[in-house]
């Protein structure tokens, strides 16, 4: 009976831990639409309860937030697209061939995803004013390339490993050529990492603040940086709403694809090797 | 790159080329700023992997059970992974305002004295509780991951020998969760070092230098002064800190052995 009532008790402190994490989590999301929705007195007097106006959303339809937005998915798609092109095959490379210190380069990859951005934005704000790619999309598409390749080479190449070296030689002896091989049957194999490595790439364009705000000023500006433009103006007139409005629009993607990608966040973010 | 940033450490200030060789490196080791800086990344990673790798861990032995509460309740702590940065910052600069959520719950247990705006407690207390809300997520799903691959056997006939609850994880379960759990830290402690976005809106290195991390400062002297000389053999430093992390990491993850089988 005691013991029951123990478990019981257990259980209930359960209940009541998850559902404070819960709230917790999902608070600040909700917030940031709330405010997002909320005429400015009532963001003032602290905006819990919404008053359904909706002049902020239309508001950043317009002007420079349109354009961020616009810039935002054209480079991050663009990134996307780029990087897959370049490491499918690459990873492919890594996995099957040995060369001249392949080893060296696949860490080289590691450090790089590893590096901290803060550590590159000197060098390259100089080196793209220096070329004129300063400000421009394919400036800031090269600037992420060095973070996104190695992340989706390490992603494919890990899957790539687990496909046995036997399937090459089995399609090989049966007369395929090696683009035939790459291309019927190596791809449709990978074809689960190639989703993962997709969205990680185009995440890591869509979510960066750091490179956009340092190598952009004007025409190629991307939505994170131009939300901390308008954060940096808070102090002097405080404008919420678009911001709370425009940073709830970077989150649709994650809110939106969560359910997709949820069994594949660990192995995004561990290089596929967890 | 090395060689870039060694170009940069050799021509200082107002486009003059001097050549100052390690005159910066010596001059890093005497600017408070800078170490202090350096501290407190170190202090602010060793904080939340405190927190996020225990939260994480429990959350994931909660959890661990199929079923529908429990996998919606794992997509929601899993969110916050996929938003970026300086959107969190955002997020929690309304929550911590005098009239949000956090602000007025804090308000009132502190009555009214709630301000991370101009205490530095305050500020801390507010960006680690953001950096554990934007990245437990990670944690938990590596030991969830890790919790549900654990080899039952051992339980049992760890059961079977009367061994307590607490016997039962630290020799049967713990063992098999070490590997995952050493990797995961590793990777946060690289990410924690490398935080920038949130705090930078959330408090802007302030009150003060009170919140003031490595990647702040560089981009504070480098960007927004440009002393690049300096900035770049500050981040010279820094990135070897991170590399010789990601070593650490890459020897853990093969055990020693080579990077590709």
């Amino acid at each position: 009976m005691a013991a029951a009532r123990k478990d019981l008790l257990v259980n209930i402190i359960k209940v009541i831990f998850l559902a404070f994490i819960c709230i917790i989590f999902i608070l600040p999301v909700y917030f940031t639409f709330s405010v997002s929705i909320s005429s400015k007195p009532r963001i003032n007097a602290g905006a819990i309860i919404p008053d359904l106006y909706f002049g902020h959303w239309i508001e950043i339809t317009k002007g420079y937030w349109k354009s961020g937005i616009i810039n935002s998915a054209i480079v991050s798609l663009l990134c996307m697209v780029i990087a897959l092109v370049i490491s499918i095959p690459a990873a492919y490379a890594f996995v099957r061939y040995r060369f001249m210190a392949d080893k060296h380069l696949f860490f080289w990859f590691l450090t790089n995803r590893m590096a901290p951005p803060v550590v590159f934005s000197i060098p390259y704000l100089m080196i793209w004013r220096g070329m004129g790619i300063w400000d421009t999309y394919q400036g800031l598409i090269l600037a992420y390339m060095v973070f996104e390749i190695p992340i989706t080479i390490w992603i494919l190449a890990s899957f790539i490993a687990s496909i046995p070296r036997e399937v090459d030689e089995a399609v090989l002896i049966d007369g395929y050529g090696t683009r035939d091989l790459f291309f019927k049957f190596i791809l449709p194999l990978i074809k689960p990492a190639i989703g993962v490595a997709m969205f990680f790439a185009w995440l890591f364009a869509w979510t960066d603040m750091f490179f956009a705000s340092v190598l952009t000023s004007v025409y190629s500006k991307t939505l994170p940086a131009q939300l901390l433009t308008a954060l940096g103006k808070v102090g002097w007139g405080i404008e919420y709403g678009p911001a709370a409005a425009a940073g709830f629009v970077t989150l649709i993607p994650g809110l939106t694809l969560l359910y997709w990608v949820r069994r594949y966040i660990v192995m995004g973010f561990t290089f596929g090797r967890l | 790159m090395i060689a870039l940033l060694n170009y940069c450490v050799q021509t200082p200030f107002e486009l003059r080329t001097t050549f100052v060789g390690l005159g910066h490196f010596r001059a890093m080791f005497h600017d408070y700023r800078f170490t202090d800086a350096v501290f407190r990344s170190l202090a602010f990673a060793a904080i939340a992997l405190a927190i996020e790798i225990p939260l994480g861990l429990g959350l994931a032995y909660l959890l661990r059970k199929p079923g529908m509460i429990n996998s919606i309740i794992t997509a929601l702590i899993a969110l916050p992974t996929l938003f970026p940065p300086v959107t969190i910052g955002m997020m929690w600069l309304l929550m911590a305002r005098k009239n949000g959520p956090l602000g007025m719950v804090m308000d009132f247990f502190l009555s009214g004295m709630f301000d991370p705006f101009r205490n530095a407690t305050h500020a801390w207390g507010t960006i680690i509780l953001m950096d554990v809300w934007h990245w437990t997520g990670l944690t938990f799903l590596v030991s969830l991951a890790a919790v549900s691959a654990i080899d039952e056997s051992y339980i049992i006939s760890a059961r079977t020998e009367g061994a307590t609850r607490w016997q039962i994880f630290r020799y049967a379960e713990f063992p098999q969760l070490v590997f995952p759990l050493t990797f995961v830290s590793l990777l946060r402690l690289i990410d924690a070092l490398k935080i920038f976005d949130e705090v930078y809106v959330l408090t802007g290195g302030g009150p003060g230098l009170s919140t003031e991390f490595i990647t702040q400062y560089i981009r504070t002297t480098g960007i927004e002064q440009w002393i690049i000389g300096y900035a770049s053999a500050m981040s010279l430093v820094f990135n070897f800190i991170v590399l010789i992390l990601s070593w650490l990491m890459l020897m853990i993850l093969t055990g020693g052995r080579g990077l590709i089988e």
